[in-house]
Order: structure tokens, then sequence, then C-alpha cells
């Protein structure tokens, strides 16, 4: 186990390192970014940026520095400053990136004239590092600035202004589709072929086909629009909190921000996660059922007397599990990660909507901090799944 | 006298056979053609050109003559456009793109499987680790940022000629569009391979311990032709079903994506950009989007059908209900991988 354990972590890093190279030069090939749109504004009096104006811009961002230099201080805050040894220090003058490129005149015979980029001006070197604001890593938990969306914050700032109400909608949704899902699915298949079984697979199958947009959106129309006209209770159709106190029928007054104002607001996309994973797990959970309910052992236990419950829900249920386990590793990228298509319909301020936001505003260090998150959690849930499944079933043993 | 002897049925008919007796699975089959077909005429079909805008007559009503006397069959949208006309070709470049990414994945996917699989080693282990690798990363969230960078600088990147100018021809989209297009299929295609590739790889991998590929070697056959005659086959129902499986994930992954904004982009219909901008005029008219979200629901739905006739149909072998179940429990983790995150 503890070798198992070594071997797997060790694993996990070098996945982890590699993933974050990739995301990095993904995001790092992407157009846009804080020097765009900069330029637009350039020759429009007041506003005009003057090249200093670029220099400390870019200063900021890193633009300034050279691509593995900017990926190893945004991976784990190195280098910061030059290298000091026992009190001395090197490498003070070895250059890192480029403030100013060089630009070199080409003629050409026909008389027409380009300029190009041509080695470097104004280089910046280690000791220019000195100064600067380092970010600790990503990999120690430093996400860097945001650029766009919360420009010049700290992203763990937007993220933990988002964090909540991922965990919220993510938390609960899950665990009410695991407790309503289960027995569903248990109860189908110990009646297979019932008329609650047909009805059962019947829904869970269209719950699975249908896409949340498509649900999520009938939803609105439904219970926030519909509702409304026809002057009966009706649920708000987006945010998580009101801007003002606003009347419901039956209801009344219903106060902005105060938490039955919260749970109005909750419900709907709450629901639609709840029936969307209700049907993916009850099949799943069903499928597992009918499986292990024609097993020898299952006949044993029937035929040494005992109760029906205790067959279906101790001897049964237990190994129908088993492969519930590995759809639950992605579980806990799902809270972190948040539902990206459900946040955007209800307009849900959670992490989902933040990644579909800051990719869509060009907000590279946004997203690139939440797929490492993702990706870490992601990561560990496997381990934590194989680690499980060697406990809860004695025939794996992990090697 | 001749004795009239019946020719033995052969698989694929038996296979038809089957697949028939499933009534939901058959209509739903001929509501897809339908869909298709109409779509490949739209030129003939589609009341309205593609992108003509009526001014004034924006966002009239569906079954009512529109400010001018001018009838929309489904109203108009937000610029005017006739939704009806708009749906007709979005049929045609949502399901062409569903069936191209799936198709071309599945290829790719089968091959890299089949060889993995049959060969081992270490072209097995290459494989493996490297699907290993593409699946620590968050499908749609690698969808969402490949494709916001693919859009943002389709007019940069390089695709040939004649790809453009046949998807451009089968989606009746200019060649600029389907540049556009292209992009997008391509990102589809490069992180949808890997599902197939891994669960074919462990079909073939049991499949090519079987006693038949042993005395077929024996007997002098080369492995190529023991890959095509004696280990394909055998893969094949699975892989069928994972095709049809593909496809409505693909369809609604694609929706999903250019719902958001990051799929196929407005000039271009697809059934996710309308629904987008149906999204965004709801709460004035209510109607507007149900009329995308009708046909994602139906072919999505439709799709599934099918996937679960053929299912029935193709596995002669799975006639006991464990073997069903069994089944049932692989079928529903392959769909719960393929499902983009919700």
């Amino acid at each position: 186990m503890a070798t198992f354990l070594t071997r797997r972590i060790i694993q996990m890093f070098v996945v982890l390192i590699a993933s974050a190279l990739v995301s990095f030069g993904l995001l790092y090939i992407a157009p846009g970014g804080p020097m765009s749109g900069l330029r637009q504004g350039q020759n429009s009096g007041r506003n005009k940026i003057s090249n200093d104006d670029i220099l400390r811009i870019k200063e900021r961002f890193e633009l300034d520095l050279y691509l593995p230099y900017r990926f190893s201080r945004w991976l784990i805050g190195f280098p910061s400053g030059p290298i000091s040894i026992a009190g001395k220090s090197f490498l003070g003058n070895a250059v890192v990136g480029c403030a100013i490129p060089g630009q070199a005149r080409l003629r050409y015979p026909d008389g027409h004239t380009e300029m190009i980029e041509d080695g470097c001006q104004k280089p910046v070197t280690f000791a220019d590092l000195v100064d600067r604001r380092t970010s600790r890593g990503i990999l120690f938990g430093d996400f860097g600035l945001s650029q766009v969306i919360l420009r010049d914050r700290p992203i763990a700032t937007l993220i933990a202004s988002r964090l909540p109400y991922t965990l919220q909608l993510m938390g609960v949704s899950s665990l009410i589709a695991l407790l309503i899902g289960v027995p569903l699915g248990v109860y189908s298949a110990v009646r297979q072929y019932s008329r609650f079984d047909y009805t059962m697979t019947t829904i869970s199958f269209i719950g699975s086909s249908i896409p949340t947009f498509v649900i999520g959106i009938i939803c609105i129309l439904i219970f926030a629009i519909a509702a409304k006209e026809a002057g009966l209770p009706y649920l708000p159709p987006g945010n998580a909190i009101a801007n003002s106190d606003y009347v419901i029928p039956f209801i009344g007054n219903v106060v902005a921000e105060s938490s039955l104002d919260r749970f109005l607001h909750f419900v709907m996309p709450c629901s639609v996660l709840v029936f969307v994973n209700i049907a993916g797990y009850s099949r799943f959970i069903r499928s597992g059922m009918l499986e292990v309910l024609r097993l020898d052992y299952v006949r044993t236990a029937r035929a040494k007397g005992l109760q029906e419950r205790t067959v279906v829900l101790k001897h049964a249920l237990r190994n129908a599990m088993l492969p519930f386990i590995t759809i639950m590793a992605g579980v806990l990228a799902e809270l972190f990660g948040g539902a990206a298509i459900t946040e955007s319909i209800f307009n849900w301020p959670g992490l989902g909507r933040l990644l579909v936001d800051s990719i869509g505003r060009n907000d590279y260090s946004v997203s690139m901090a939440l797929t490492m998150v993702s990706i870490f959690l992601l990561l560990i849930g496997y381990l934590i799944t194989d680690i499980l499944y060697s406990i809860l079933d004695p025939r794996i043993r992990l090697s | 006298m001749t004795i009239p002897t019946a020719r033995p049925a052969s698989q694929s008919e038996l296979i038809w056979r089957r697949f028939r007796k499933h009534t939901v699975a058959m209509v739903c089959l001929g509501i897809l053609i339908t869909i298709y077909a109409a779509s490949m005429l739209a030129p003939w079909i589609a009341p309205y050109p593609r992108d003509a805008i009526s001014l004034g007559n924006a966002y009239s009503t569906p079954f009512h003559n529109a400010a001018d006397g001018s009838y929309h069959f489904f109203g108009t949208d937000h610029l005017g456009r006739d939704l009806f006309t708009r749906l007709i070709y979005a049929a045609r470049v949502s399901l062409t793109t569903a069936l191209t990414v799936v198709t071309a994945s599945t290829i790719i996917g089968v091959v890299i499987g089949l060889v993995a699989g049959y060969f081992g080693g270490w072209i097995d282990n290459l494989v493996t680790r490297f699907i290993e690798f593409i699946s620590t990363f968050p499908t749609f969230t690698l969808l969402l940022i490949a494709s916001a960078i693919v859009i943002q600088s389709s007019e940069v990147i390089p695709i040939p000629a004649f790809v453009s100018y046949v998807i451009g021809a089968v989606m009746a989209i200019s060649d600029r569009e389907a540049n556009q297009v292209v992009l997008i299929i391509t990102i589809f295609i490069i992180l949808g391979w890997t599902g197939v590739a891994r669960f074919v790889r462990g079909m073939v991998l049991s499949i090519r311990e079987q006693q038949y590929i042993e005395s077929a070697r024996a007997l002098g056959a080369s492995h190529l032709y023991n890959m095509l005659t004696h280990v394909l086959p055998n893969a094949l129902p699975p892989i069928i079903i994972s095709y049809t499986l593909g496809l409505s994930g693909t369809l609604v992954a694609e929706s999903g994506l250019s719902f958001l904004g990051f799929g196929i982009q407005d000039p271009t219909p697809s059934w996710g950009n309308m629904l987008s901008f149906a999204n965004s005029y709801m709460f004035s008219y209510p109607w507007m989007p149900l009329v995308p979200a009708f046909p994602i629901l139906v072919c999505s739905l439709a799709i599934n059908y099918i996937g679960d006739g053929l299912r029935d149909a193709l596995d002669p072998r799975v006639q006991t209900e464990i073997r069903r179940a069994t089944r049932d429990a692989q079928l529903a983790a392959i769909r719960e991988r393929s499902k983009p995150k919700s």
C-alpha cells in the first residue's frame, strides 16, 4: 500500500506538471490578453498610451519575460531575483526577457522599407525581477492576478467570492440526487418489469438524453415566465440573490438577500441538476443491481432464510455500489468546477460561469487557474477512488 | 422436382429483422432521416433565403402574419430572419457536424485501439499512457478553451481548401464559415477519439486470446487479415452502439458549446447558437427558445432510442438477463463518460 501510494503520488505529480505545461501552452497561443484593445485607444488624445505605459503593463503581466521563465514563475514562483548562495548573489546579469524589442529597418531595392523586430534594446535581467510582485507559484496555491474580470486583483479573491455558490449548488444537488437516485434505482431493479420500473426507466432515459440547457430553459419558461403571467407563485429565473424586494403571489413580500430570497433563487438550478443526476445515478444503480441480484451468493443468502430487505440492502447493494465509485471520482472536481451550462442559464454566480466568462473575455490567468485546480482535484479523485475500491473490494489488491 | 431451399439469412439481415421489431427505434429512425433529408433539401423547402433580413419584422410571432403581411411559420428572430428557414439550415450544420465528428473519431479510435490491443507491447503502452493523460483533463473545459482560441484565430490557421470546400458544400455554407466549422470539428475529433480507442483496446485484448485467432495464425493468416476478418467483426456491436451514443453526445455538446458562444458563430446557423440568441430574448418572447429547443430535444431522444434498439438487435449472444445487465452497466459507463459536463 505504501509503495502504491508513493508511486501514485509521484505519477500524479508528473501528470500535474505535464498538464500545467499543456494548459499554459494552450493559453499562451491564445489571442487577446491584457495588451489587446490598448492600442486602439492610442490616438485618442487624453487617453493616449505612452511607451512607458506599455512597458509598465507588460511588466505587470510579465509579458516581457521569455516563455520558460514565465512558465516557471507561474508554476513555482521561481526565479524571483538573483540566486543567492551564502550571501553572494549569482546570475544578476543573466537575461530572462526583453522589455523593448530592438527594431531593424529593412530597405528593399524597390524603395519600400519594412520594420522587423530584431535583437533586444532593453533586456530584463534577474536583478530586475527583485522589485516585481512574484507569485508564490500556482503549485503552492498562489494563482496570480486576474487580467480582465477583476483587473489587478488576486484570482484567489475572485475564486473565493464564487466558490460558496458553486459548493452550495453542486453539493446540495449531488446529495439530493444520490439520496433519491440510489433508492429509486434499487427499487426499480428489485421490481424489474413492474409498472414502476417501466415508468422509472423511461423517465430516466429521457432525463439522461435531454441536455441541461434545454431542461433549464423549459423550466424558466414554465416556472418563471408562464407562472408569473398566470398570477401563480413563480420562481426567480436567474441570479443567486435579488437586487430589490419583490412580491410573489400567495407567499407575499420577499426581502432581497433574505434566506427565503436565496432559497427561491436556488430552487430551479438545483432541481435541474438533481433531475439530470437522478436519471444518471438511478440507471447506473439499476443495471448494477440487476447484475448482482442474479448471482449465486444472493440466492444463497435467500436460501439461508434472510429477510429480503437484508438480502437486497446488505448483500446485493454493497456489491452493486462498487462500479458506482468510479463515477464518483469526478465528483470532487465537479463540486469545484461547477456546472458551466446550468450556471450560465440561471446566471448563477459560480465557478462554472466564471470559467465561461474568463474564456469569453480572454482572462487567461483565471481560466488557467481554474483548469489547474480542476485537474488537481480530478487526480485526487482518481486516487481516492482507487484506495476506496481496494478497501471495499478485498479482491482488488493495490500494487 | 427441386426442393425450395431457404437461403440462410445473413448476419446483417438478422440484425435488421431484430431492429425492425423495436417500434420506437424504427419511428425515431424515420424521424431522424426525415429531418436530415429535409435539411439537405433546404434550398427548395425553406421559404426564405437563409440570412434574409426582413426589416421591421423582427420578433414576429409564429403562425401569424407579420407586420407587413408576410407569413413566417415559426416567427422571426431579433434581426427579422425567418426562424423556420434557419432551423432547416441549422439542422444541416448541426447534424453534419455531429456525423463528421463521430465518424472520424470512431475510425481513428478503432484503428488505434485495434493496433494497440492487438500488438500490445510498447505501442499499447504509449497509447494507454497518452489516453490516460488526456483523460485527466476536464473535457468540456478543454473544449471551451480550445474552441475559444480557434474561433478567434480562424483567419490565421491554414485549412486545406478542399476540406472546407467539401464541408461548405455539404452544409450549404460559405468557405469562410466552413473554415470555422472545420476547426470546431477538428477539436471535437482530437478530444473524442480517446474514449473509443480505450474501449476497443479493452475488447481486442480479450478477443486476441481466443483460440480462433491462434488457429488462423497457425494457418498462415497475416496480422492484418486477422485484425480485419476476425478481431474487428467481433468487436463491432459495441462500436456501433458507442457510435450512436457518441452521435447524440456530440450533438448535445456542440449545441452546448454554441449555446455558450464558443461553438459555431452566428451567421452560420446551428441549433445551439439559435437557442443562445433566443435565450436572451425569452422574457419578452417566450415562444422563441422553444423553436430551436424542440429539434435538439427530438434528435437527441431519437438517436438515443435508436441506440437502444440497435443494442437489442446487435447482440444475439445476449439473451439472458445477466448478460443484458452487464451490458447495461458497461453502456451506462460509456454514456456517463461521453456525456458532456452538465
